[in-house]
């Protein structure tokens, strides 16, 4: 479902590059932890599989059509994105002056499912999140733990075929923390789906079916 | 995907309710300003046009004199008529006498031939009368006139039947009123007379006005027109029907067009209130649209989304501004009839009347200024970088910060080319008689302030942060020097709002200067009086010649037209009784005055009329006088603020050589010294000028009318300049308060390492003044710039009005000092609206 190789990144005006030669292969389904130190480029891996930053060189093919983001220009990458990519953040990034419902259906709205299937879905995925009866409600009414329960629904309404996650429980108390992640492995699990998730917490690595340590060596 | 702009859209109009109903305002009040104007001098032209045709009728041609003491012979006239392409001649006199204290319009005519060309001057017999008649001798009058004359005459004597007195100079004619003009227009002061009549009593006596021309069916009119260019005799012109229209165009055509200007104005600065709106909504929401970026909007729909939230604004905008402009347009015209107080079309009530076109014209012109407003934030929001917006926001990039000396020197030549063209432009001619050079190098020279203030800002604020600050003044000036986007965007709007009202102060205030030492040159008697266009009253000045009369000098005008150009208004003849040896002492020259040589007659010619025709002193001038083309020298180039279509001034003593007699219109009055007789000859003028239905007046009193209707016509300029300056007050602190926002991290930060409220609000609201510092400084030089443009460039191709420029310091600082304190005070707001969270709650919340 993700399958990277030879990628290499170097940040302008900088001496060393922030990854080189690096590999590596998500198959459908799995659900794969990125750990690493601090400015080591993980989030930065993650932006170049989004394709919301360009790799210097090699490949990254994503989803079932095995597209390289790489070589796509910057319409198909948001093509790509808005069909074939979830995403969970550790800030949240609900937008405020949309109701959650609304919210939710963004990604339905970007990639084109009628619109007579969107009041089900998301209903439905809310009712899976925790969030039954909230679709009316304004984003600035939620807890924060409330609120990374909208993302996931809004990461996984139009059924990628990828979810990146970013430090999915950065910002939440411990107990929340395992609640959210809990839910995110399970709905993506049931949805099929595969994912990377970034992560600083050894608890939610080993939560996922495989840990890849990025250094400035590369990925082991 | 539309459900989706539509949210946004509602969302932006809900959360900026202020700030997107101003924009709005500004975007309907520069439609409805343009398209105010448009529909009121396009309904004025049309009435004034049918008002003519109703007199005139619809001639294929007409064969005038040139000048108004000329005629147009008999001889000709049967010429005319015998020739085989032409159909139908009628001669025609026109001519203006008075009843009682009326000015009236006077038609004679062949009531035959007229009847097939002039359907509107047919008159009705009235029942009551037996004798009179057209063809013996009566007059017939408009139902405006009848009227008027109802309420000076007994009751019931009005109707058809009553005796009427007609009089213009020494010339009188005692008649009746033998019936009335059914199809004259409602407000026309008109009576018609059997054209032997007319010319029995008022001349002239070998001649007519006018011969009105229709051609025969096969006749084409350009042929007939050039065969006959050679054969007519000196002195007469003979013109196609339709150079009236352009004629009647061109008479108001700069005072539309530069209130036209002023609409755009009106225009862009909504323009601007639209783009600061919307760049302060897109630098508020990056965040936002960097996540929908992520989410997969492409690119050119988070431009397109933007443009669209412009064109939401813009599209009620020019709706509102539609229908306020045809309700401005109404009241107008019912205020200040169909020249917005020019004084080209006194007398026209206009009806508005939308068509679909302009109204579609006015409405796009809207929408496009709110587009281009929201151009540049959309184009930033396309470029954000989404994985930077997502984590910290809008990239405000210092722009400058990298630049090579390569390309500091490449912006610096950019700036030189601009202001070379912008110089450049100046020095251009007109173009149709309008100044449309002028107005480029007025758009280029805010261009420049605009594109140079960023770099005066680096240079000012890199020689402060050298110096030794405090730690908020520091912050405020490391900010400012690095002149981000907000900063110039606040300071860009300052700079055109600024440089606008000064410019206009300055304009406005060299012009009144100029006029009020204009006013003091032209009128150098105590006394005025003056008659309608009319000669003035044989007994008024019968009464002058007698001893009793308590004036030690006397001086008489009269007023006459000539015309150089069929296309153009003609020029005025000023007969004056002046000393031709030193017309200095009478004629406010503008230049060298040069003495006739001998056998030459010496005429003095105004500023308009010099660059109408592109005369020069000293030359020779072959001027249509007295029903012939009179060779004058031109002795001298006089200011002229009164005649903008020209005039030409011509001592009485030659017109009286050339055979011309002098029918006085105007008089300037000197009183006797003797102890009293200034309260004398006031009383005096008052008693005449009321028996007589003249004007009569002290100079004071012209010179205080005149200053009034000056700043009356100035009115609408004070008010766009106010508007201009609050809309760009409005733009510095939308701007400030939407920097102060995206900073609100970085304040909360000094916040936690020791700032205090205090020294926060001080560091924001010196920012600020800083800014506003910087617009006022770049927006005074543009200001002065503009102002001399206008002044010495834009009147005088627009309006042929030429003066020296007056920077009015007085007005121009204080107002400069009001603009600072108002912009430190938005500041002060924005410090507070900064620094009311808590920081500890500014740093936890923030992404």
């Amino acid at each position: 479902m993700l399958s990277i190789a030879n990628l290499s990144k170097r940040h302008p005006h900088s001496a060393r590059p922030v990854f080189s030669g690096l590999g590596l292969a998500v198959a459908a389904g799995e659900i794969v932890a990125l750990v690493g130190e601090s400015g080591v480029g993980k989030s930065t891996l993650l932006n170049c599989i989004a394709g919301l930053e360009t790799a210097d060189a090699g490949a990254i093919l994503v989803g079932p059509q095995a597209k390289d983001i790489v070589r796509l220009d910057e319409a198909a990458r948001a093509a790509l994105r808005a069909t074939g990519i979830g995403f969970v953040f550790q800030a949240f990034h609900v937008l405020p002056t949309l109701t959650v419902a609304q919210n939710v259906a963004v990604p339905l709205l970007l990639s084109g499912v009628a619109a007579r299937e969107h009041a089900p879905r998301i209903e439905s995925l809310l009712a899976r999140v925790g969030l039954a009866g909230f679709g009316p409600r304004w984003p600035g009414t939620l807890s924060g733990g409330e609120l990374q329960r909208v993302a996931i629904a809004r990461a996984l309404v139009h059924r990628p075929a990828l979810i990146l996650a970013d430090e999915p429980t950065g910002n939440l108390d411990p107990r929340t923390a395992d609640e959210i992640l809990t839910l995110l492995l399970e709905r993506v699990r049931e949805e099929g789906a595969s994912a990377l998730i970034v992560t600083h917490s050894q608890h939610v690595a080993q939560s996922c079916d495989r840990i890849l340590t990025l250094t400035p060596d590369g990925l082991q | 995907m539309k459900r989706l702009a539509w949210w946004l859209i509602r969302a932006q109009f809900q959360t900026r309710r202020t700030a997107t109903a101003l924009s709005m305002l500004a975007i309907a009040l520069g439609v409805a300003l343009g398209y105010a104007i448009h529909l009121i001098n396009d309904a004025a032209l049309a009435d004034f046009s049918q008002a003519m045709k109703s007199v005139q009728g619809e001639p294929d041609a007409v064969v005038a004199p040139q000048d108004s003491a000329g005629r147009v012979p008999l001889a000709l006239i049967n010429e005319l008529a015998q020739d085989e392409g032409v159909a139908l001649v009628v001669p025609v006199i026109e001519t203006r006498v008075r009843i009682g204290e009326l000015a009236v319009r006077l038609v004679g005519l062949d009531v035959f031939s007229a009847g097939l060309l002039m359907p509107d001057l047919l008159p009705r017999q009235g029942a009551a009368i037996s004798g009179d008649n057209i063809f013996e001798d009566g007059m017939y009058a408009s139902p405006a006139l009848l009227a008027r004359l109802g309420s000076k005459v007994p009751e019931g004597t009005h109707r058809a039947g009553a005796g009427v007195t007609a009089t213009r100079g020494d010339a009188t004619w005692s008649t009746r009123i033998a019936g009335d003009l059914p199809a004259a227009r409602p407000d026309d002061l008109l009576l018609v007379a059997d054209i032997a009549r007319v010319q029995a009593h008022f001349g002239p006596p070998d001649g007519v006005s006018e011969g009105r021309i229709r051609l025969a069916p096969d006749t084409k009119l350009a042929n007939w027109l050039a065969a006959w260019k050679d054969r007519l005799p000196p002195g007469l012109t003979l013109r196609a029907a339709a150079d009236n229209q352009a004629r009647l165009s061109n008479i108001s055509r700069a005072y539309r067009v530069n209130l036209n200007v002023l609409a755009m104005v009106a225009l862009l600065t909504g323009g601007f209130l639209v783009f600061a709106t919307q760049l302060t909504a897109v630098a508020q929401r990056s965040t936002q649209f960097a996540l929908l970026g992520v989410l997969g909007l492409a690119p050119r729909m988070r431009l397109a989304q933007v443009l669209l939230e412009g064109l939401a604004i813009g599209v009620p905008g020019a709706a509102i501004g539609l229908a306020l402009g045809w309700a401005m347009a109404v009241a107008f015209t019912r205020l200040m009839g169909g020249d917005l107080g020019g004084g080209f079309f006194s007398g026209s009530a206009p009806v508005i009347a939308p068509e679909a076109l302009p109204a579609l014209g006015f409405f796009s012109l809207g929408c496009a200024a709110s587009l281009a407003g929201a151009l540049y934030p959309a184009w930033l929001n396309r470029m954000q970088p989404l994985a930077q917006a997502l984590k910290t926001g809008f990239a405000q990039r210092p722009p400058h910060q990298d630049d090579s000396p390569r390309q500091r020197g490449g912006k610096v030549l950019a700036v030189a080319l601009v202001a070379g063209a912008a110089l450049a432009l100046t020095q251009a001619p007109a173009v149709f008689d309008l100044p449309l050079a002028g107005y480029a190098a007025i758009a280029l020279v805010l261009v420049l302030g605009i594109a140079a203030a960023p770099l005066v800002t680096q240079r000012v604020f890199a020689a402060l942060a050298r110096r030794e600050l405090a730690a908020a003044e520091r912050v405020a000036v490391q900010n400012v020097g690095q002149a981000p986007l907000m900063a110039q965007v606040a300071a860009s709007g300052l700079i055109v709002s600024f440089a606008l009202t000064v410019s206009m102060v300055t304009m406005v205030s060299s012009f009144r200067v100029a006029l009020e030492q204009w006013l003091d040159a032209v009128l150098p008697a105590p006394y005025y009086m003056r008659s309608k266009g009319l000669p003035l009253p044989a007994e008024l000045l019968a009464a002058l010649e007698r001893p009793d009369a308590p004036f030690a000098r006397v001086e008489r005008m009269a007023v006459g037209t000539a015309s150089l150009d069929p296309q153009r208004p003609p020029v005025a003849v000023l007969v004056r009784e002046l000393d031709r040896a030193d017309p200095s002492a009478r004629l406010p020259f503008a230049g060298e005055v040069f003495t006739a040589p001998a056998g030459n007659i010496p005429v003095w010619i105004s500023e308009p009329m010099q660059q109408l025709y592109r005369l020069q002193t000293g030359q020779t001038l072959r001027l249509p006088l007295l029903g012939r083309e009179v060779e004058v020298f031109v002795g001298g180039v006089w200011r002229d603020y009164s005649r903008q279509f020209g005039a030409v001034v011509i001592a009485a003593v030659d017109y009286r050589a050339l055979g011309g007699r002098v029918e006085a219109t105007d008089l300037a009055l000197w009183p006797r010294r003797d102890a009293g007789d200034d309260a004398t000859a006031q009383r005096w003028v008052r008693e005449q000028a009321a028996r007589h239905g003249i004007d009569g007046v002290g100079s004071g009193e012209i010179r205080a009318l005149s200053l009034d209707i000056f700043d009356k016509s100035f009115a609408v300029t004070y008010a766009l300049e106010a508007a201009a300056m609050l809309i760009g007050l409005f733009g510095l602190a939308v701007t400030l308060a939407a920097s102060v926002w995206l900073r609100a991290r970085e304040l909360a930060t000094l916040s936690a390492l020791g700032f205090d409220r205090a020294m926060l609000t001080r560091a924001v609201m010196l920012e600020g003044a800083l800014i506003a510092a910087i617009g006022l400084a770049v927006g005074l030089a543009c200001g002065i710039a503009v102002g001399a443009i206008l002044t010495h460039v834009v009147n005088p191709q627009a309006f042929h009005w030429r003066m020296d420029l007056q920077i009015p310091w007085l007005q121009v600082l204080p107002g400069a000092a009001l603009t600072l304190a108002a912009g430190i005070m938005a500041s002060r707001f924005a410090a507070r609206q900064a620094t009311r969270l808590p920081a500890a709650q500014v740093l936890a919340s923030a992404q």
